[in-house]
C-alpha cells in the first residue's frame, strides 16, 4: 500500500513504442473507471502501429515512478496522456487531450497535472492556441480537476454536442460518397 | 445542379477561408475568426498536414453573382481513439446558402467518411451547436448519435492565458 504522503518523484517522458504494453493496460484501467471495459477494442499492437510510423495519429506521454516505487505488480509506469493535433478553422492550431490518467494509488501527488501541464507546453511550442479534452458528465472528480486548471466546459456554457458516426452508419454514409 | 467534390489545394486556401467567414457569420462568431488563407496555406499543407480539405465545384454557368464556382467544404483531419483505435473528426461542413438542398453538403460529408473509412478510420466524429437546428435534424437524418445527449460527454477547453498558465505548470 503506497503512502499517500510520502512525497513521490516522478518523470514524464515521452512514449517510446515498447511503453505500448503499459499504456494499453492503463487504457483498460481508464475504460473499467469509465464503466465501459468491454468497449476497449484495440490493444499494443495497434498503439504500435498508428502512434509510430512517419505520420503518427496520437502521440503521449508517461509517468514513471523509480523501481522503489513501483506497484505491486511491478509497474514503474503509473499514468499516461495521449493527445494529438487538430485544427479549428477560427483559430487554427489545437491539441486535443484524448486520455489522461493516474492509476488510483498514485493520484494526489501532482502526477495528473504534470502529464496535463507537459501536453499543454508542447502544444504551446507548437504554436497550438487550445487545448481541448472531453469529460463524461457525472465524472465530478475530474471536471472538478480541469475546471480547477481553467478549463471552460462548452457543452454546458455554449451548447456544443457531440456526434459520431459509427459501425453500419459510417459504411452506408461513406456508400453515398460521389464517385471520383 | 451538377457539382463536383474534389481534395483542396494551396490554391483553394482563399476560397476555403472566404467561405470560413460566411460560416462564422451564419455560427454568429465572425468576430472570432483569426485564421486567414496564409494560416491555412501552412497549415493544412506541409508535412505532417494539421487538417485535410475537400471542395464543392460548379460548372461555370451556374457560379455565384461575384464569380465563385468554390461553394462548400469539408474540412477534416484524422485522430484517436484509445479504444476504437483510428478516427477522423470533421471540423467544418459548410455549403453557401444558394447551394443548399441540392446534396452538396451529403456529398461533401459522405466523402469525408468514404476517405476516413480508406484510412481504417472506425468513427467519423463532429460537433454541432445545440441551437443549430437545420444541422441537427441535417445529421441525425443521416444516421449518427449525438454523444452528449445519449452519455454525458461534455466538450471542454483551455485557451489564452489560462492555457499559457497550465503549459508553465503554474495553474
Amino acid at each position: 500500500m503506497v503512502d499517500t504522503n510520502f512525497k513521490m518523484s516522478f518523470k514524464v517522458r515521452a512514449a517510446k513504442k515498447e511503453d505500448c504494453k503499459d499504456i494499453s493496460r492503463m487504457i483498460m484501467e481508464l475504460a473499467v473507471y469509465e464503466k465501459m471495459p468491454d468497449q476497449v477494442n484495440i490493444s499494443h499492437k495497434e498503439l504500435e502501429r498508428d502512434g509510430f510510423s512517419p505520420n503518427p495519429f496520437y502521440e503521449c506521454l508517461i509517468a514513471e515512478v523509480s523501481d522503489e516505487n513501483k506497484t505491486k505488480d511491478g509497474y514503474t509506469i503509473v499514468g499516461y496522456a495521449l493527445y494529438f493535433y487538430t485544427y479549428s478553422t477560427w483559430k487554427g492550431r489545437s491539441v486535443f487531450m484524448e486520455d489522461l490518467y493516474v492509476m488510483p494509488d498514485f493520484r494526489g501527488k501532482g502526477i495528473g497535472k504534470g502529464l496535463m501541464a507537459k501536453v499543454a507546453q508542447i502544444g504551446v511550442e507548437k504554436q497550438c492556441v487550445r487545448l481541448q479534452f472531453s469529460v463524461l458528465e457525472w465524472n465530478k472528480p475530474s471536471l472538478d480537476f480541469y475546471v480547477a486548471k481553467g478549463a471552460e466546459d462548452l457543452t454546458a456554457k455554449e451548447g456544443w454536442h457531440f456526434f459520431r458516426f459509427d459501425g453500419q452508419a459510417l459504411h452506408q454514409l461513406a456508400k453515398e460518397a460521389p464517385e471520383d | 445542379m451538377d457539382f463536383s467534390i474534389r481534395t483542396a489545394t494551396l490554391e483553394d486556401c482563399k476560397d476555403i477561408a472566404r467561405m470560413i467567414l460566411e460560416l462564422a457569420e451564419y455560427e454568429k462568431v465572425l468576430d472570432q475568426v483569426k485564421v486567414t488563407q496564409k494560416d491555412l496555406e501552412q497549415d493544412g499543407f506541409i508535412k505532417n498536414p494539421f487538417f485535410h480539405g475537400i471542395v464543392a465545384e460548379v460548372p461555370e454557368e451556374h457560379r455565384t453573382i461575384e464569380g465563385h464556382i468554390k461553394v462548400g467544404y469539408a474540412l477534416y483531419f484524422y485522430s484517436y481513439s484509445s479504444w476504437k483505435g483510428r478516427a477522423v473528426y470533421m471540423e467544418d461542413l459548410y455549403v453557401m446558402p444558394d447551394f443548399r438542398g441540392m446534396g452538396i453538403g451529403k456529398a461533401l460529408m459522405s466523402k469525408v467518411a468514404q476517405l476516413g473509412l480508406a484510412a481504417g478510420c472506425s468513427q467519423l466524429n463532429f460537433t454541432v451547436l445545440d441551437w443549430n437546428k437545420p444541422s441537427l435534424d441535417f445529421y441525425l437524418s443521416q444516421g449518427c448519435t449525438d454523444i452528449t445527449a445519449s452519455i454525458g460527454y461534455h466538450c471542454l477547453r483551455c485557451e489564452g492565458d489560462k492555457l499559457e498558465q497550465l503549459a508553465k505548470g503554474s495553474a
